[in-house]
């Protein structure tokens, strides 16, 4: 398939020597929205939770301290800007590894919780995130393999072989377990179940509009 | 066994990373009779496996060709105008490599020997932006571990909550301990009785 029917119309490109970014409308909003909520966050202030005690009246609060702020508000930027990049990337390896960047800080901002079970669930999910790098940029090796080139324009031009599509099947179950949509999605639900809620979010957000962009990759590298 | 046996058993973190193993095997075992062939029409030009070595060339299977700064090399960009002067250092070789390259067939074997800028050029050059990304996945990986262990792990010791609670967990678990071996011994004993009578 075009980027054209996918897309709309291709307004320009950024040229970083083989990657070459493409702006289409669908892309430039995805970039556009990504980078607003980016922004908002790297503003707000986190929420504070209170932990109710069965049969007891003391409540607690959970607080994101000011130290764990900074790293967490941090860590969610950045996490904001690898997704926005991920959306307008126009290089099948080049999204892999904004995918395995946008993976390891959304470990990163849960991983300063105290919290046990939130740990043990970003534990988990940090598992499948490791495994993850082998269908993901081993997906994009054997369609680079198959069709001697990774760029995306040349790419929905061609058709697809077997191999193709082997190695689509491989990088859609990478995105799958990386971006924890069901059926692998209970680590990654369970971990952002604690305070500091802004920060806490973009791990999904970037995950649904990474989702997004992979299926139009998808549609792209197949048809 | 009933669907909600199967959907509550999907709820428990736990038991994902080993269903998402299993179905990346599965996967993978399908790879196995996928026909998989190298397209020879590749973007970044290898010459046919052993072709160079039978040549005989010093830097199989690494050479390319070209001399630096004024011939280039035979590398192939997806968008030749974005890399204009593309291959001009991949004949470069530094006085020791081509000290060793004179005396030994096997220099080009070893990855960190590559003879000439070719990964270097490819790399930085025209798939710069991939290099930025690479490292700075390797950096956040290095932020979150520092933080980790500056902030949390090493002093996990001397917070008082933490210090408490392993303390009732440590007594908790030394009457426990106490009371199983005190049901051993009674088991023992009355064991031994019977035997005796």
């Amino acid at each position: 398939m075009d980027f054209v029917t996918l897309g709309g119309n291709l307004l320009g490109t950024i040229q970083l020597g083989d990657i070459v970014l493409y702006l289409t409308p669908f892309s430039l909003f995805l970039f556009a929205v990504l980078l607003g909520f980016t922004v908002l966050i790297g503003l707000s202030k986190p929420e504070t939770q209170v932990e109710a005690t069965m049969h007891y009246l003391n409540n607690t609060e959970v607080k994101v301290g000011p130290k764990e702020l900074k790293q967490r508000r941090f860590l969610a930027v950045i996490c904001g800007i690898a997704s926005a990049g991920a959306m307008i990337t126009g290089d099948l390896f080049n999204f892999t590894l904004f995918m395995a960047l946008v993976g390891i800080l959304n470990i990163g901002i849960v991983s300063a919780v105290k919290q046990t079970s939130v740990l043990n669930s970003a534990f988990n999910y940090g598992l499948i995130a490791m495994m993850c790098s082998l269908p993901l940029f081993g997906g994009a090796a054997i369609i680079l393999a198959a069709t001697g080139t990774l760029s995306l324009a040349v790419l929905s031009q061609m058709p697809a072989s077997p191999m193709v599509v082997f190695g689509a099947v491989m990088m859609l179950i990478g995105i799958l377990g990386e971006s924890g949509v069901a059926p692998f999605f209970a680590s990654k639900a369970e971990m952002f179940r604690t305070a500091g809620s802004p920060y806490i979010v973009i791990i999904h957000l970037s995950s649904l509009f990474i989702i997004v962009r992979a299926v139009e990759i998808l549609l792209l590298v197949l048809w | 066994m009933r669907i909600g046996v199967l959907w509550n058993k999907l709820a428990e973190p736990k038991n994902i990373p080993r269903l998402f193993a299993f179905s990346l095997g599965i996967i993978l075992i399908i790879g196995l009779i996928v026909p998989l062939a190298l397209n020879p029409d590749q973007l970044y030009v290898r010459p046919a496996p052993q072709e160079q070595v039978d040549e005989g060339l010093a830097i199989a299977p690494y050479d390319r060709g070209g001399v630096p700064l004024k011939e280039p090399g035979n590398i192939d960009p997806q968008y030749p105008e974005n890399a204009e002067s593309l291959g001009m250092i991949t004949g470069y070789m530094s006085p020791l490599a081509q000290f060793v390259s004179s005396i030994s067939p096997y220099f080009g074997t070893s990855i960190y020997s590559s003879p000439g800028g070719l990964i270097d050029e490819i790399l930085y050059y025209t798939r710069g932006f991939d290099t930025i990304l690479e490292s700075s996945i390797l950096m956040m990986a290095f932020i979150i571990a520092s933080w980790l262990s500056i902030n949390y792990t090493m002093n996990r010791k001397n917070d008082e909550d933490e210090i408490k609670k392993d303390v009732k967990k440590a007594i908790d678990d030394s009457n426990k301990v106490a009371s199983q071996v005190k049901a051993n011994d009674a088991k023992a004993r009355a064991k031994q009785l019977r035997r005796d009578n």
